[in-house]
């Protein structure tokens, strides 16, 4: 039906001009260009035909037990991740205490299939009770903060999320009224271990392979559930809550009760992955459940787009590879230069300014080099630090004192001061210090960061949530908004 | 009734110091009506700022300087210092979004908050820091009412709280920029047109916030003497948890709520769980939200139509 | 139809309507107008629920809707459009007409999950009941311009698109607040029309707000008049426009001598 008919009349001001004003914008050169056009031109079908092809194949083929392990994380994070962009994404709820409702699933499912409390309920009951009943807290916590607006939201789900840690971590002796002995219900900081595997129909889950196979389908069930309610009428009346939750009302939306609704499934979502994770895991610890892992979530579902699925998809790849790339030196080392030249040349803006910059990185090196062995400054030998390839390579090169954190310490904050001053600095200014900062980002790394994959990690997440915000709020996938302040 | 009287008086000192976390949140969502989620790391760098001025001065145990007089350096050195991170922070991270939607700010100050904990990490290593008071003020010293004691640290630190936010008052109605923060708060563009430099008032705010914040993380250290890159997480919490109880964006409001939740929790640990007593402020919280949803001191917001 | 009885809204010491009687009958075409700050939009919010009335009351067919919630008061039958356009910008044109079908729509999440006939069947309803609704206005809203995001669209596009989102929650009262504002002549004489056809054609009561008097001339059945929160003149467009208190309220005292 939708005929490209031509508008009698076009002129400046018209609708046909506005519309494709967007369009002309979203042209744009380099690597965000790729993104745009290939979120514009290959159809949905495709992508998810080829992911589907992937994941089947890596299933079939791949048996290195290690390789499957992240595979089945990840697709525990993607769930979760997708569970999120329906509370965030969809309805536009800043729900901080997300993780608790997965460390719920987790322990529900800890407590009933483990020696824990000498619980061992079939799987075809305890996994849907658990999402029930998390779904039931997640309407619980949302309650007080029906009324108010997303600020209030925020803090109580993050409170909620440190009181459910609190919780669990304290009730490990809880004595009960008329009887001598406390109880351990929670194991405290130690966890439970030896949970139950799955057991559905007939079939007992034995390798993390059965378990791929079984998040495969969740994620698939979850993927088909989620994107028909985002086209249809739930969907759609999210959608208005989240633009202007006073017109959604004056349409006859309950506001409340769709943000409330929203809230329930996501929390619904967590619990159901918490159970699979807990089975996976065979063992349950608070210290999964906290703050690094919702900053983690948080940052795929924004990374890839809020609101978008395919962006929660490569979100929460990016955000699930990301760590396991970074705890291996080689290959960190490896994407980090990767990365590091990409945006040397994206900012150089032409290739023959990419090569003075390049030429002056190296020549920095060297008369640091330089001058440091001529005032004969104690160094690390390479011997001990030059390990893969890149490193070995740099080891002509850079240098590396031997007190690498006071050195490494020292550059860092230097670094950020003067990434916060390129932000703002005049183009005259900003020419000299990009290969400034690409050489002290280099001396870091290797110095400094390489050494501290955790730390990095979340210095990468939070750096890029602030940068992400400024460049791209959308995110990658996610489309333009406009907003009315 | 001596037990009680302790815990007041622990409940009351430990409240100053979420009051005046609380505050910074509150004059930054007034101004800006965004929740600066990095409050509580401004506040862990704030408690940095002032062990390390502790050690440059010789402390604890060798300081070359009177009690006093390093007690007051740590302090001023951490609040200005704090203060500049928090007027750096709202240049970099804040003020590129000041027109986007509600949530980009939020998610900003996220990424901040976890900046700020891992860069600490980074360089002041995962190690807990010590001011190790007691090596420079006698736990001994003090005086008592029948059975309460209280001590010199917690006096200090008492009467210090309550002049900050005396000041912080004074500041608020009586200076040009307090008025015009003020201004700013009620209607922003109507503001902007009476010829407010809107961001100079946002930079002093932030000064301001962190400052405050960073008297709070000193204060902490002096009390309770432990230092860490996460600590800030649970007092940012209490504090932004206060700022809502009392009315977020009102300054006695703020001030109210974070004594309230300091005496709270100070009575739930004494008398009824030490290992549950932020269920119980969880629990006030909700009583807050379910019973005076725009606080105790919030007004009723108009909706625009 | 639609009664207000002894409405008085209230901010604190302003008072921003006071004692307002009003009364609009089945099939009219009432139109309130009055200098800025009148009280006219506070009178719309009082009505949809935004506000809840300081005192009086507000009936529809008899029935009180004050102090009920917005979403309420759109189900028992008043839909309304909004002075600053309040469009849902980031989603479709269709989109925004379709989202206005929630309140009669049934399926739920599960049924939309899994993809459940009825779901499916309601969903082609809900989008050929959005077309029709957008075709009220010719080819203004039609075609290729049904999957552009609302805010591509021009003012009076957005205007329109807004009167069609009302229309989709199945009103008995459509309550317009200054439909015809920054809109060209030729524009106005077309939401004129359109204001005309809805009430034949779609057999609704109509209370507008409107500045523009060449509009408030060509549909009204009724003109009231408010100041300061007070109605100062109620009646036919030609006796409330030569109403010598409404001429000082928009002129200023001592006009209406001089002329």
């Amino acid at each position: 039906m939708t005929e490209q008919t031509t508008p009698e009349n076009l002129g400046i001001g018209t609708d046909e001009w506005v519309a494709q004003h967007e369009k002309r914008l979203s042209r744009r050169a380099g690597l965000l260009g790729i993104v745009d056009f290939l979120n514009q031109k290959v159809s949905p079908l495709v992508r998810y035909l080829l992911l589907a092809i992937f994941a089947v194949g890596f299933g079939a083929l791949v048996h290195n037990l290690y390789l499957l392990r992240i595979a089945a994380n990840l697709a525990v994070f993607l769930a979760l991740t997708l569970g999120l962009n329906v509370v965030m994404g969809f309805a536009g709820l800043l729900d901080l205490g997300f993780v608790a409702f997965f460390g719920f699933g987790a322990y529900a499912y800890a407590l009933t299939s483990s020696a824990q409390l000498n619980q061992h309920w079939p799987t075809y009951l305890s996994v849907p009770a658990i999402v029930i009943t998390t779904a039931f807290l997640g309407y619980l916590v949302s309650l007080p903060s029906r009324r108010l607006f997303g600020d209030y939201l925020a803090i109580v789900t993050l409170f909620f999320g440190q009181v459910f840690i609190q919780l669990i971590i304290s009730s490990d002796s809880i004595t009960f009224p008329g009887h001598e002995d406390s109880v351990d219900i929670t194991g405290g900081s130690n966890g439970i271990p030896g949970l139950d595997q799955f057991k559905l129909f007939g079939y007992t889950f034995k390798t993390i392979t059965d378990y791929y196979w079984l998040l495969l389908v969740v994620v698939a069930l979850l993927l088909v559930a989620i994107t028909r309610v985002d086209r249809t009428r739930v969907g759609r009346a999210w959608r208005t809550v989240r633009e202007d939750p006073l017109a959604s009302q004056s349409m006859g939306i309950k506001v409340n009760n769709l943000k409330m609704l929203a809230f329930i499934v996501g929390a619904a979502i967590a619990g159901l992955c918490g159970t699979i994770y807990a089975a996976i895991q065979n063992a349950v610890f608070i210290n999964g459940f906290d703050m690094p892992l919702l900053t983690l979530i948080y940052a795929a579902v924004i990374l890839g787009g809020s609101g978008s699925i395919p962006g929660s998809i490569l979100g929460a790849f990016v955000m699930s590879v990301l760590p396991e790339i970074l705890r291996v030196q080689n290959y960190s080392e490896i994407l980090f230069l990767t990365v590091l030249i990409l945006a040397v040349a994206a900012l150089s803006k032409g290739w023959k300014r990419f090569g003075f910059n390049a030429s002056l990185v190296i020549l920095l090196g060297l008369l640091v080099k330089v001058i440091s062995s001529a005032l004969s400054l104690a160094t690390t030998p390479t011997s001990t630090w030059a390990v893969g390839p890149v490193s070995k390579a740099l080891k002509y090169w850079l240098l590396m004192p031997a007190n690498r954190i006071l050195w490494g310490n020292i550059a860092f904050v230097l670094l950020i001061a003067l990434i916060a001053n390129y932000s703002i600095a005049k183009e005259r200014v900003k020419f000299y210090l990009l290969p400034l900062i690409a050489f002290i980002a280099i001396f870091v790394w290797e110095v400094r960061l390489v050494i501290e994959p955790n730390t990095t990690r979340q210095l990468i997440i939070g750096m890029m949530l602030v940068v992400l915000m400024i460049v791209r709020p959308q995110g990658f996938l996610g489309k333009t908004r406009v907003e009315v302040l | 009734m001596s037990y009680l009287g302790q815990q007041l008086v622990n409940g009351l000192t430990l409240g100053g110091v979420y009051a005046l976390i609380a505050l910074g949140y509150s004059l930054v969502y007034g101004v800006l009506q965004i929740l600066n989620f990095a409050h509580g790391d401004v506040y862990m760098v704030g408690a940095f700022l002032g062990y390390f001025v502790e050690l440059a001065l010789g402390g604890p145990t060798k300081s070359f300087l009177p009690v006093p007089l390093m007690i007051f350096i740590m302090f001023a050195v951490s609040m200005i210092g704090t203060g500049l991170l928090g007027i750096i922070i709202e240049r970099f991270a804040y003020r590129p979004l000041r027109k986007s939607s509600r949530i980009a700010p939020l998610i900003s100050a996220l990424g901040v908050s976890i900046l700020l904990q891992n860069a600490a990490q980074l360089l002041f290593s995962a190690n807990i820091r010590s001011y190790d008071t007691s090596s420079f003020i006698p736990s001994t010293l003090g005086f008592s009412i029948g059975d309460v004691t209280v001590d010199s640290v917690r006096l200090t630190v008492l009467i210090l709280a309550f002049v900050l936010m005396f000041a912080l008052s004074r500041w608020v109605n009586k200076t040009q920029v307090g008025r015009a923060m003020r201004a700013i708060a009620v209607d922003r563009d109507a503001a902007v047109m009476m010829g407010i430099d809107i961001d100079k008032v946002i930079r002093w705010t932030f000064f301001v916030s962190a400052a405050l914040a960073a008297a709070a993380g000193v204060m902490n250290g002096l009390l309770l003497r432990g230092v860490s890159s996460g600590m800030g997480f649970v007092p940012g919490l209490k504090g932004f948890t206060a700022a809502v109880i009392g009315g977020i964006g009102s300054i006695p409001g703020a001030m109210a709520g974070g004594l309230l939740l300091g005496v709270v929790e100070s009575l739930t640990q004494g008398y009824l769980s030490t290992n549950f007593s932020d269920f119980y402020t969880f629990l006030l919280l909700i009583a807050v939200m379910l019973l005076r949803p725009n606080g105790l001191f919030g007004k009723k917001a108009i909706v625009k139509a | 139809m639609l009664e207000i009885k002894k409405l008085t809204m209230q901010f604190g010491a302003l008072k921003s309507i006071s004692d307002l009687d009003i009364t609009v009958n089945k099939g009219e075409i009432v139109s309130v107008i009055g200098p800025n700050g009148a009280g006219k939009t506070t009178l719309f919010n009082v009505v949809t629920g935004i506000y809840k009335p300081t005192e009086g009351d507000v009936l529809l067919d008899g029935k009180s809707i004050a102090g009920k919630d917005p979403a309420v008061v759109n189900r028992l039958g008043i839909a309304r459009t909004f002075q600053n356009v309040r469009l849902f910008l980031n989603m479709s044109v269709i989109e925004n007409v379709m989202a206005a079908t929630y309140a009669q729509t049934k399926s739920n999440i599960f049924s939309s999950a899994l993809g459940l006939p009825a779901s499916r069947k309601e969903e082609k309803e809900v989008r050929a009941k959005a077309e029709e609704l957008l075709s009220f206005f010719g080819t203004r809203l039609t075609g290729y311009r049904w999957e552009q995001p609302a805010y591509s669209l021009s003012y009076a596009n957005r205007r329109r698109l807004e009167i069609a989102r009302a229309l989709a929650t199945n009103p008995k009262v459509l309550l317009l607040d200054e439909p015809a504002a920054g809109m060209n002549p030729k524009e106005t004489q077309e939401i004129t029309e359109v204001i005309g056809r809805l009430r034949s054609e779609k057999d609704l009561t109509i209370l507008v707000i409107e500045h523009d008097m060449h509009v408030v001339e060509g549909i009204s059945d009724r003109v009231i008049a408010l100041d300061h929160g007070v109605k100062i003149a109620e009646g036919s467009f030609d006796s409330v426009a030569t109403h010598p208190d409404v001429v000082e309220a928009y002129l200023g005292k001592g006009s209406a001598d001089r002329k």
